[in-house]
């Protein structure tokens, strides 16, 4: 798929992906399709830490 | 009677008796034979032995065989011994030659999609010409050295996964990485071995110059660049600037208000016998006594007083509203650059960090906050940039409360991260970064470079313990989950082949080193010749680079700390606080083993973190065939990055934070943690905050905080994208009529959409 934007027939982005950058391992990558396969795996596996805020665990420090 | 021979390719050649008596020979010189007659009469028998079984053809291999078959029977045993292994040595060469050349094959006819090779590392673009160029040099490369350079011992034990040899294809030629210290190497002007440019004289060259250095250095390393002192570096450009536009505003205000022609020259000379006498300019703190001496020069040439006072005003408040544009666009142009201008043919945009935080002068703080804003506005069409990498240094008293003055600089630096992911934070108050931290001084203000290498202890030289002008060497990573399954639950016998492996890593660190040293300054036209690795501007352009290479380190590296204590314990350290003291007790060993051998050597061995990209799937795939799925270790396609607690493992992020901060104190070439945060953050900055204090707090030295960032290149938003597009509502993948899209609140045909002003819109290219 191309993220080049055309217009074609009053229509325009069809075949543009979302670009989902993430961190791969301390930079960023622009699309996911350029991670190698273990990291690929690895960054779907990725959990939310959860950050209570408010009268939460955060607030110990 | 043999007539020929049948090569291994299938090739027929004339049978000859000398060929085989001159192998045989070979192998008896080996253990000090000399006699050739001997040899050519073991050679006659073994074509009789052949024609004896009616072959009249044989094959290279059935003359082999045969060869081995008569050594022996004839009482040649220890010949016959040396013949087998060069047999077995040819025929590992050539079983190279045929992987490197499927490696070329699939390098030139896959594509990076089906090619995980061409995926190694996702900032090199495997599918251009230059990409696989860099791929064909870099494979051929490693297993020549595998096969030629290395010590067979190290080269066995990185071929089967025992440790991992980084980046093994620059084995002969260079060096990781270097801190450039842009003070030093602005003053005076630099060669970049393509011409010489002079000192810059404002900001915008500044930015340029500090563009060019990264690029150049890239080209003599093979990882990446840091500009550790970023604001302090950039400010004396900001000053240049604000003279130079004081002065030109100050001069328009002379026509206007003064009348006075040529008023460009009449401000120039007055600047510049100031200058010439006093040694003073105009600054923006106006810390000098610049207004007195030029009041008086001013009335001393027929210029009332009152509109002197008007004129002055006019300079000071538009020299800074210029200065502060300029600035910005200085910032836009290095983002931009970053992002775009490559290195290494082409193939690769420069890895590069830039460090800042902790001037506090008014020029320093102009340039982090443009920095931010401009990373902020993202690139030409509001992408991310993904380059440089920012690392904002948090200081007590400097940045991080309240009263500090660049608090305000730390607060915007969250509101960027949380929409960029940019800057990562480092923490100089954490006591083995504070260990070294001198006020004034900020060439001993910790640095962080790219991912998290961190060099700042000088055992070779203790009064240089600074972060300009050094690096890392070279590193060798440990699997550590192998030493844990192979030792089944014995602690002794896992630490007993960890010191093995250690001692293993420790060789090769010195022998790669010892060819690391036998490089000359002319080998490193930029990093040497231009005197940014430290101390070498003492050396000629033909002496070796040895003595001055002690300043970077030599580092041990390890990943899966996670699977190796779920192997040992059945737990991982998010798991059980036994699993975490003996995780601190694995990490704090090879930390010790790095101290002790610092002190034998006198050299620099420091222990890191390693960031897996590459490794994280080799190690656990070999490991899987060798050993089979173990739950928890070998089960998932990647070993956990350094010590991270797993990816996958619900915690939450105190804990994490708190788990992870004392391998930071431990890991001394580098570290890095990383909370991953749920939603948009740009939502709730509160919450960000409370993060990157809880890290600060804990002891962290290197964290950054992760959450997604889409972009929908149709529409240009940016921000967190599920199925479909929040703003224009399009899924992935389709196509909307543009006649929709112009009804989006905020659409502009010519600039896209322009509704929030950090946040141009896409360009649509009408054909
Ligand atoms: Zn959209």
């Amino acid at each position: 798929m191309s993220n080049k934007v055309v217009e074609v027939n009053g229509v325009v982005g069809e075949g543009v992906t979302f670009e989902r950058i993430r961190r791969i391992t301390g930079y960023l990558v622009g699309t996911l399709d350029r991670f190698n396969d273990a990291k690929f795996a690895e960054v779907n596996d990725r959990v939310k830490h959860s950050i209570s805020t408010g009268a939460g665990l955060m607030e110990q420090i | 009677m043999i007539t020929s021979i049948v090569k291994r390719d299938g090739r027929e050649v004339p049978f000859s008796v000398e060929k085989i008596a001159k192998a045989i020979y070979q192998a008896a010189q080996a253990m000090g034979g000399k006699d050739y007659d001997e040899a050519y009469a073991i050679a006659q028998e073994v074509g009789k032995y052949i024609e004896s079984n009616g072959n009249t053809k044989p094959t290279v291999e059935q003359i082999q065989d045969a060869v081995e078959k008569v050594l022996i029977e004839t009482g040649h045993a220890r010949t016959a011994k040396v013949y087998i292994l060069y047999r077995a040595e040819r025929s590992r060469v050539r079983e190279m030659n045929t992987r490197l050349m499927q490696t070329y094959e699939d390098l030139t006819f896959k594509d990076a999609k089906e090619n995980d090779v061409k995926r190694e590392n996702a900032n090199i673009d495997g599918d251009t010409a230059m990409g696989t160029m860099l791929k064909y040099g870099s494979e051929g490369a490693k297993q020549f050295n595998e096969l030629f350079i290395l010590d067979p011992k190290h080269a066995e034990a990185h071929r089967n996964g025992d440790i991992h040899i980084h980046d093994m294809d620059f084995l002969t030629l260079t060096t990781t990485c270097c801190q450039i210290d842009l003070l030093k190497l602005f003053k005076g002007g630099f060669s970049t071995g393509h011409g010489f440019l002079r000192e810059p004289n404002d900001i915008a060259s500044y930015s340029a110059l500090a563009c060019i250095a990264i690029q150049s250095n890239q080209n003599d390393q093979h990882g990446g660049q840091s500009i550790p002192n970023f604001d302090y570096g950039m400010a004396p450009g900001v000053k240049k600037t604000y003279r130079k536009l004081y002065v030109r505003n100050m001069s328009k205000a002379l026509e206007l208000i003064c009348d006075i022609k040529d008023s460009n020259e009449f401000a120039k000379e007055i600047y510049n016998k100031i200058k010439e006498e006093n040694g003073v300019y105009p600054t923006i703190s106006n810390d000098n006594n610049y207004e007195e001496l030029e009041k008086a020069a001013m009335l001393k040439k027929g210029i009332k007083e009152k509109d002197y006072d008007r004129c002055r005003a006019f300079a000071l408040e538009r020299g800074l509203e210029e200065t502060e544009r300029a600035t910005y666009q200085a910032m836009e142009a290095l983002v931009h650059n970053l992002n775009t201008m490559h290195s290494r043919a082409g193939a690769q945009i420069p890895f590069s960090s830039i460090n800042y935080g902790t001037d506090t002068s008014p020029e320093g703080r102009m340039v982090i906050k443009n920095v931010l804003l401009a990373t902020d506005a993202g690139l030409g069409n509001g992408e991310t940039p993904i380059f440089p990498i920012h690392i904002f240094k948090v200081k007590e008293g400097v940045n991080y409360n309240k009263e500090d003055p660049n608090y305000d600089l730390f607060k915007l630096s969250m509101k960027v991260s949380a929409k960029r992911l940019f800057p990562n934070y480092s923490f100089l108050d954490a006591p083995y970064n504070k260990e070294y931290y001198v006020e004034g001084d900020p060439n001993t203000e910790i640095a962080y470079m790219g991912c998290r290498t961190r060099v700042m202890a000088n055992n070779y030289d203790k009064t240089k313990q600074v972060v300009g002008g050094r690096g890392n060497l070279s590193f060798t990573s440990v699997n550590l989950p192998r030493l844990a399954i192979k030792s089944h639950g014995n602690l002794d016998i896992f630490f007993e082949q960890l010191d093995s492996k250690i001692d293993l890593v420790i060789s090769q660190l010195l022998e790669r080193f010892e060819i690391q040293c036998k490089r000359k300054v002319r080998n490193y036209p930029f990093l040497m010749g231009q005197g940014i690795w430290l101390d070498s501007d003492k050396l000629g352009i033909d002496d070796e680079v040895r003595e001055v290479l002690k300043h970077g380190t030599l580092t041990l590296g390890f990943i899966g700390l996670a699977e190796t204590l779920k192997c040992l314990l059945g737990v991982h350290h998010g798991e059980s606080q036994e699993a975490q003291n003996l995780g601190i007790e694995i990490v704090a060993h090879m930390r010790n083993r790095m101290d002790e051998e610092s002190k034998k050597t006198g050299l620099n061995f420091s222990l890191i973190a390693t960031p897996a990209e590459g490794l994280s799937g080799r190690f656990v795939r070999m490991d899987r065939e060798r050993y089979g799925v173990l739950e928890g270790v070998t089960d998932r396609p990647y070993y956990t990055n350094s010590f991270h607690i797993p990816v996958y493992f619900p915690i939450s992020a105190y804990d994490k934070i708190k788990l992870e901060a004392p391998y930071h104190e431990l890991t001394n070439g580098g570290h890095i943690s990383y909370v991953e945060m749920d939603g948009d953050p740009s939502q709730n900055l509160d919450a960000f905050e409370s993060v990157i204090r809880c890290m600060k707090e804990n002891g962290i030295g290197y964290g950054s905080v992760n959450h997604p960032v889409d972009r929908d290149p149709v529409c240009g938003y940016t921000g967190i994208i599920g199925d479909t597009c929040p703003r224009c509502g399009r899924h992935d993948g389709e196509g909307i009529s543009v006649e929709k899209l112009k009804q989006l609140k905020g659409f502009n045909d010519l600039r896209g959409y322009d509704e929030n002003p950090l946040e141009d819109g896409d360009k649509v290219t009408h054909i």
